[in-house]
This record gives structure tokens, C-alpha cells and sequence, in this order.
């Protein structure tokens, strides 16, 4: 299985001109976008900003793209060429780096100018709702399923090392992981339909 | 929804899902909201379980939506690919220029070998189409052709056995030479000699294989 292939038929719709198919990259990788943004400045809304010019230039720069790479890789490029060039423009001056705070192991490793993001800034952390939610739908799963949805999603498995893991099936990990998921999203959608992150969706 | 698209909305999410299935989901995933809202939920999770402090509610995605409506889209864009048209000329290109600078070297070398008067041929033409073999012979066979020399022909390699001139008279030559060049070459140009004749491998040399004056394998010593 190629490790982007998704990613790739995705981009590749886009580079035919249908623009519905980059929101679906951004939806998926906002999350990760900002909380790597918000290593070079404090103010969230700045991050947000910033993700978002990254975005913007990404799509741009889409006919560039030529699949070399995998397609967050590019992405993860040019957010930190942004951060870095607007904390450049906004006269930032770098804060101290705190090694131990970093747990995004597979994102490429750079030194310079990461900022220390000690602060927790309240208009970015997930509401205390959502997260309680999708704790307690995880803590309420069987235990191979939530076993198979950690290791992909925490550890970063893919469902061929997550078999090996589980001593099961390809197919197996592949069901257990879509029913765990399915179980959280019976509960966050009730959050969801309550009012909260209904700016989230697109319309 | 039915499960099996969902299923597959869920491996595709982790890039666990065939290409070709890939292909079809993502077509759909582009024009369905309900579908891309299950996708963005299955995003939180992961950052949920990652405790990922990113996680916007300010709408980030629908702004970057916004934002993008207002650009064109990218299908007259040219897309870069190892495939590209545009760039099919490049291999060519860089074969052509190899050839160039092969035709400027070539015509270069020609006219340093412009006779002096002396009719001698350019020890510059003979060094560059030499090969290996012809270098070993060289010093005999320069002197032949030198002689017999009347045009700037680049002298055909002859087709001989590797070592057309004895090794004694090569080593005699080599020795000769040492003196214009520098002790640790002449070291190691004199070794290479001795170990590529026969009798300086561990197999001792017949009386009759031995050089005057050279005791076995020994290399006399400079001093």
C-alpha cells in the first residue's frame, strides 16, 4: 500500500480543479498544521493565521507538487517557511526551545527556530467538552479496538505493523479500527450537533 | 451511510486504502458534506488521542475555504510530473551539451597537435588517445612513430598483447625515468612493477626468471 496514496488521489483532484477535494486535506491536517505553527509563535489566533496563509500557499503551489514526497512532508515545508517568514516579518525575536516539549516524532526535525509553546492558548485548546467525550467513548471501547485505534493513532502503526502487533489480520486491524472510530463519532456527533464546532463544518 | 463507505472513508483516512478504491472516495469525499464532516471528526479524534492542543473551533478550514472560492482552480494550471511534456527536451539537452564539450575537447586536442616543424606528433594527442596498453608501450613506440610520422593522424592503437615490450626493459625504463620523478611515485610505480612480474607472488622465482642482481622478491634498497 503506498504510505500517501490517499493523500495523493486527493491532491490529484485538485490538480484537475476540483477544489472540494483540498478541504479535505486541510480538515485533515489543520490539527497537525497549527500545533506545529504554534512552535514558532504565541498567539493562536497568529497560528491560525499563519496555517492558514500555509494552506493558501499550498493550493497555490499545488501544480508544483509532483508526488516526490509525501504530500504533509510538502506541506510541513512550507508551514514552517511561512511561520518563519512572518515571525522574520513581525520582528519576533526567538524564545527558548524546549526539547522535551516535542512528541511529534515523525515530523522532520528542525532545531532552529522552534519557540518554546509553553502557553496554552484557550481559543486553540479543544473544549474540555470534546475531549472528555472522545476520552470517554475511547475508554468505553473494547479493549482490541481502542488497542488498534491507539496504535494507529498515537503510535503511528500502520495496519500491517498493527497485525503483526495484534496477531491478526490486515483486514481484521482495518475493522476494528473503522468500529472504534465509528464508536467515538456516535458520541462526538452528539457534542457536535449540540451547537459546539458546528464552524468547523463547511458549508 | 452505509458502512462499507464508511469503512473504506476510515482506512483511507490512513492511507491504508487500495488506489484505485482511493480514486472513487475521493471524488465522493470532495462533494459530500456529510462525508468530509465524518472525515474532519475523525481528525479530532486523532488529535485528541495524540492530545493535540491545535484542534480549532475558530473555523480554520471554513476560512481557508472561503479564501480559496476566490482563486482559480488549478485544472488549466500546468502540473508539474516525470512525465511532464514541457520537459521531455531535458535528457536530450544534457546529452547534447555532453557531446558538445566531447567535440570542443576533441577539436582542442586536434590543434594542439599542430606540428612544430619537427614533424613529431604532440605528446599531448598521444596522451589523450592513449589507452592504458598504449601507455605501457609508449616509450618504444613514440619513439617509432615519431620517426616514421607524416601526417597528425591519431596513431592507431596496436592491437598487441598487453606487455609488447618485456618487462625487464620496462622496469629498465622505469628505473631510467625515476630519477625526474618523485620518490614516493617512483616507490610505488616500482612496486607495482615488481608485484605484476612474475615470481613476486608468493610462488618463489626460478634462477632463470631472476634479474641480475636482484636477490627473490627483494626491492634493494635506496640508501
Amino acid at each position: 500500500m503506498g504510505a500517501d496514496v490517499s493523500d495523493l488521489s486527493l491532491v490529484r483532484r485538485v490538480q484537475r480543479g476540483d477544489k472540494g477535494a483540498f478541504d479535505a486535506l486541510v480538515l485533515k491536517y489543520q490539527h497537525k498544521l497549527v500545533k506545529l505553527v504554534m512552535r514558532y509563535v504565541r498567539n493562536p489566533a497568529e497560528a491560525e493565521d499563519i496555517a492558514q496563509e500555509a494552506f493558501i500557499k499550498a493550493y497555490r503551489a499545488l501544480p508544483q507538487f509532483r508526488g516526490d514526497s509525501a504530500f504533509y512532508t510538502w506541506l510541513y515545508r512550507i508551514a514552517i517557511n511561512t511561520a518563519k517568514n512572518a515571525v522574520v516579518s513581525r520582528d519576533r525575536s526567538p524564545i527558548e526551545y524546549n526539547v522535551d516539549r516535542i512528541t511529534d516524532s515523525d515530523e522532520p526535525y528542525d532545531m532552529q527556530g522552534r519557540m518554546k509553546d509553553s502557553e496554552t492558548p484557550e481559543g486553540l485548546v479543544l473544549t474540555d467538552e470534546i475531549r472528555s467525550t472522545v476520552n470517554a467513548a475511547i475508554d468505553a471501547l473494547p479493549d482490541d479496538l481502542r488497542t488498534a485505534i491507539v496504535l494507529r493513532e498515537l503510535e503511528g502503526l500502520s495496519y500491517e505493523e498493527i497485525a503483526a502487533a495484534m496477531a491478526c489480520p490486515v483486514g481484521t486491524v482495518r475493522s476494528r479500527i473503522f468500529r472504534a472510530r465509528e464508536a467515538i463519532d456516535r458520541r462526538l456527533r452528539e457534542v457536535f450537533e449540540g451547537g459546539l464546532g458546528r464552524a468547523e463544518e463547511l458549508g | 451511510m452505509n458502512e462499507e463507505l464508511d469503512s473504506q472513508l476510515s482506512a483511507m483516512f490512513d492511507n491504508e486504502l487500495p488506489a484505485e478504491e482511493c480514486e472513487l472516495l475521493a471524488r465522493r469525499l470532495s462533494r459530500d458534506g456529510d462525508l468530509k464532516a465524518r472525515w474532519g471528526r475523525y481528525a479530532i479524534m486523532g488529535a485528541v488521542i495524540r492530545a493535540e492542543r491545535g484542534i480549532t473551533l475558530e473555523g480554520l478550514a471554513g476560512r481557508v475555504s472561503a479564501a480559496l472560492s476566490q482563486e482559480p482552480d488549478l485544472r488549466g494550471a500546468q502540473v508539474s510530473g516525470r512525465t511532464s511534456p514541457s520537459r521531455w527536451w531535458q535528457p536530450l539537452a544534457g546529452a547534447g551539451l555532453a557531446a558538445g564539450v566531447a567535440a570542443a575537447s576533441i577539436l582542442w586536442l586536434r590543434a594542439q597537435a599542430v606540428p612544430d616543424g619537427s614533424g613529431a606528433v604532440s605528446p599531448a594527442l598521444v596522451a589523450s588517445t592513449a589507452n592504458l596498453n598504449a601507455r605501457a608501450t609508449a616509450p618504444a613506440l613514440r619513439t617509432v612513430r615519431a620517426a616514421a610520422a607524416d601526417s597528425f593522424v591519431v596513431p592507431p592503437v596496436p592491437r598487441q598483447p598487453m606487455m609488447v615490450v618485456p618487462a625487464t626493459e620496462l622496469a629498465d625504463y622505469v628505473v631510467a625515468h625515476s630519477a625526474f620523478s618523485w620518490p614516493v611515485t617512483r616507490g610505488n610505480l616500482l612496486s607495482a612493477l615488481m608485484v605484476s612480474e612474475p615470481g613476486t607472488s608468493s610462488t618463489p622465482l626460478r634462477s632463470d626468471q631472476r634479474a641480475p642482481g636482484v636477490q627473490g622478491n627483494a626491492i634493494p634498497n635506496p640508501k
